[in-house]
């Protein structure tokens, strides 16, 4: 009944989606899975209409239909429950469930209370939540407002003629095991309403729900298995495309490092509300992992190497001198170099030129008396974009019009040209398509071989595990477990997930 | 041609179709020695709006530059007669305090800065009317001719006037082009959070704007008292909103990052020639200010880059 022909995506320098195939019957719950950065979630906008596609037809009951906006779309029956809650707290949860949508409520110019509670009440037994509906939204636990999200989307039923299709992002990945199982038995109920996607990064979660799975890889579905041929590994390969093999991560050019004088130490460092009591050394040439679910405290610590954020207690060492100032200058004095993950809004400066957004962090190295030498500036632009292969037309390039990869090169070139000899990378292929993310494996080693210390946030585990010499295991902000992984001697993804969660 | 890689030449377009449509309204606009009276009388304003371009540059707005030149003006009045030449510096000296304290108040204490520089004119506006008593005070003319006398004569045929203005201009662009604490400037404007984690010290630039921004104030106050020859708690009123209509309409917009000080040059002249064509067209005084307030929303609404508006407009 939803059916995607041949559709295609494009956005600055990324195929996001190549002609794709999709399709959903009556009440099936299909699935979606794929790495990050497969185009999964360019999928979903295009099917609940947040994107238009560049090419190719969306059809429903075998009629091409073009939505510019999710409105459109909900009028067609397609609605998408939000992985990050889209329900506004402070209101009530009738008034959440109809917001936009009060005016058949609405009797000379007022809403009839009784009638939209009455309305909301029906709702939620769609779902079997047994609430007051004139509760604020606030007071509901996470899975409770996850279900008030379901009866939302489900309210299309009544304002709908045709079929449902129900998008589900990661509706698992906060809730406890117990929600999982209610949840999944709610959505088998519910088939005889609507139709689901199913998109989550559980692969067992997805291989229980969902009768067919898309796999997905670089933007494309790379195959369609039904639920009783499906098996995990399988599909794993299929969404990786490749084996992962050794020279995938240039591990033939993983050396071991110099266990002398670290180069970051931390010393039962805690931070309010980030991690606790996390203590490690980061030496010369080492590539340091840290692996965590989304909130482990990752990023927090990233953050607090750098000096964007203070701890509350602990030591931290950097090169054999303790930090006292905790500032982002004070880390790239320290030859701290800071690889963000939001890379267009942290990494580079949209706007400013590629030697400019070069010489950023360093602009006293091409200065005298606060007089810029541009010339300079250039010329150590035209080198760093020769040797790291930056694709540009030129060093007066706006970073802004760049693909991902190349950006992500200009940033590395910012911190490398400086002499930073600490390097933060934080999701550093997060959207690289896989030519791109190889040219960052290469870079990792090449820094690495040069003494730099490197503690990396992968994008996924097989890269952890790929890339670095040692690991460690965050959960919640604790320290669970470290992992050395030398060529030979890595850890499997078991041996990290089963500490994970 | 997309009307978007148009965009950065909309200011010079539309001052030059303003002239020929000025000019075909009376042809005696084109008359060179009325002309460059014309430019020479808006230097004041000028100055004001190309310290204004600063603040704006990076994203914020200071809306305490009219009472500064006010507070200026009375300064310079009252004592010129102690310090002579020396007012100058006085005067430099109050506007970086008044910007640096507005800097500093917007960057540590998280005041917005149209709130923060709106205090601060209050400040200065109170100041000077205590100062003056809420008098108009005049110059004593032979001081004034001896002290500041330069100011006003012409150098081969150019007005003195028009000769300072250039040269703070040259001033302002190679700050902002040549030097480190411009780019600082331009990375702060284009892309804040990015600058943070470049390890800029970006409390500071902003601060240092603000500060500019006062004393280019100071600098335009100083001269319109020279000018007018005296001094009063209300005599730069009606500078702020040409001011910033200047800035906009230059190509300089509220979200900052792009445009600069050459910008509103174009900009300030643009003004010039609306307020000429006015002139012309006979528009009462009163009147004008109505003019460029719904000019002043044009501006913004044409030149604002709605991708850096975060959330909702309040």
């Amino acid at each position: 009944m939803y059916e995607l022909q041949q559709v295609d995506k494009h956005f600055p320098g990324v195929h996001a989606l190549k002609a794709i195939d999709f399709k959903i019957g009556r009440g099936e719950i299909v699935g979606l899975v794929g790495e990050n950065g497969a185009g999964k979630s360019t999928l979903m906008k295009v099917i609940y209409g947040a994107y238009q596609p560049d090419g190719g037809t969306i059809a429903v009951d075998g009629k091409a239909v073009r939505f510019h906006n999710p409105r459109q779309a909900m009028d067609y029956g397609i609605g998408m429950v939000f992985q990050e809650q889209s329900l506004i707290t402070n209101l009530t949860v009738a008034e959440n469930i109809f917001l936009g949508f009060e005016q058949q409520f609405v009797k000379w110019g007022v809403i009839n209370w009784k009638e939209m509670t009455a309305a909301a009440r029906a709702q939620l037994a769609k779902v079997k939540l047994d609430i007051d509906p004139s509760m604020i939204t606030a007071k509901l636990s996470f899975a409770q407002r996850q279900l008030v999200e379901l009866a939302k989307v489900l309210t299309l039923e009544e304002r709908v003629d045709g079929d449902l299709v129900i998008l589900l992002d990661e509706p698992t990945s906060v809730l406890a095991r117990e929600e999982v199982e209610l949840l999944f038995q709610l959505v088998r109920d519910l088939t005889s309403r609507a139709s689901f996607i199913f998109v989550s990064h559980r692969m067992d979660e997805v291989l229980e729900l969902s009768d067919r799975i898309y796999v997905m890889k670089d933007g494309e579905v790379v195959d369609v298995v039904a639920q009783r041929e499906a098996q995990v590994e399988t599909i794993q390969h299929k969404m990786v495309g490749r084996d992962i093999d050794k020279e995938y991560y240039r591990e033939q050019k993983q050396l071991d490092y110099e266990r002398t004088d670290p180069l970051v130490s931390f010393n039962n460092v805690s931070r309010a509300g980030g991690f606790e009591d996390i203590s490690f050394d980061l030496h010369p040439g080492e590539v340091l992992c840290l692996v965590g679910t989304e909130g482990s405290g990752r990023e927090a610590i990233l953050r607090t190497v750098f000096g964007m954020d203070a701890p509350t207690s602990g030591t931290v060492t950097i090169k054999g001198r303790q930090v006292t100032r905790f500032t982002a200058q004070n880390g790239v004095a320290n030859g701290i170099g800071y690889v963000p993950r939001e890379r267009k809004i942290e990494g580079i400066v949209n706007g400013m030129n590629v030697y400019e957004n070069m010489t950023l962090s360093q602009m006293d190295k091409y200065a005298s008396n606060g007089v810029l030498r541009i010339g300079e500036e250039k010329a150590l632009a035209r080198d760093w974009i020769a040797k790291l292969g930056i694709k540009t037309p030129s060093e007066f390039k706006d970073c802004a019009g760049l693909s991902g990869g190349n950006q992500q090169k200009v940033v590395l070139a910012k911190w490398r040209s400086g002499g930073s000899d600490i390097i933060l990378l934080d999701h550093p292929t997060r959207g690289l398509d896989i030519g791109a993310k190889e040219d960052v494996y290469e870079m990792v080693r090449a820094m690495s071989a040069d003494g730099v210390g490197i503690i990396l946030v992968a994008d996924t585990l097989e890269e952890a595990i790929g890339l670095s010499h040692s690991i460690i295991v965050l959960k919640d902000g604790q320290f669970q477990q470290r992992f050395e992984g030398m060529p030979g001697s890595k850890p499997t993804l078991f041996d990290l997930v089963h500490h994970m969660i | 041609m997309k009307l978007e890689s148009l965009k950065p030449h909309f200011p010079w377009i539309t001052l030059v179709v303003l002239v020929l449509i000025v000019g075909l309204i009376n042809p005696s606009f084109f008359d060179p020695s009325s002309l460059i009276l014309l430019v020479a009388d808006i230097v004041p304003l000028f100055i004001m709006a190309m310290g204004m371009t600063f603040v704006i540059y990076i994203g914020g707005i200071d809306l305490s530059v009219q009472q500064l030149a006010n507070v200026v003006t009375v300064v310079a009045t009252v004592y010129l007669a102690n310090f002579g030449v020396g007012v100058a510096l006085i005067a430099i000296v109050i506007g970086a305090a008044f910007g640096a304290v507005s800097g500093y108040v917007t960057t540590r204490l998280f005041v917005p800065s149209f709130v923060s520089t709106l205090a601060m004119g209050f400040v200065a506006l109170s100041m000077a009317k205590w100062l003056s008593g809420q008098r108009a005070l005049a110059m004593d003319a032979t001081m004034r001719n001896d002290s500041f006398g330069w100011m006003f004569g012409s150098t081969a045929g150019i007005p003195n006037e028009l000769m300072i203005a250039g040269v703070l201009l040259t001033i302002a662009w190679f700050l902002q082009a040549r030097t480190t604490f411009g780019r600082a400037l331009k990375a702060v404007g284009a892309g804040e959070l990015a600058a943070v984690a470049s390890g800029l010290n970006v409390d500071r630039v902003k601060i240092i704007a603000f500060a500019i921004s006062g004393v280019f104030a100071a600098i335009a106050g100083l001269m319109f008292s020279v000018k007018l020859s005296g001094g009063d708690a209300n005599l730069a009123n009606g500078f702020l909103l040409l001011a910033i209509v200047a800035v906009l309409v230059g190509g300089t917009p509220l979200t900052g990052g792009v445009g600069g000080v050459v910008n509103t040059a174009i900009g300030t002249l643009i003004v010039m020639v609306i307020r000429a064509a006015m002139v012309y067209l006979e528009v009462d005084a009163t009147q004008q200010q109505m003019v460029f307030g719904i000019v002043l929303i044009a501006a913004i609404a044409l030149t604002i880059d709605r991708s850096k508006l975060r959330g909702v407009v309040k």
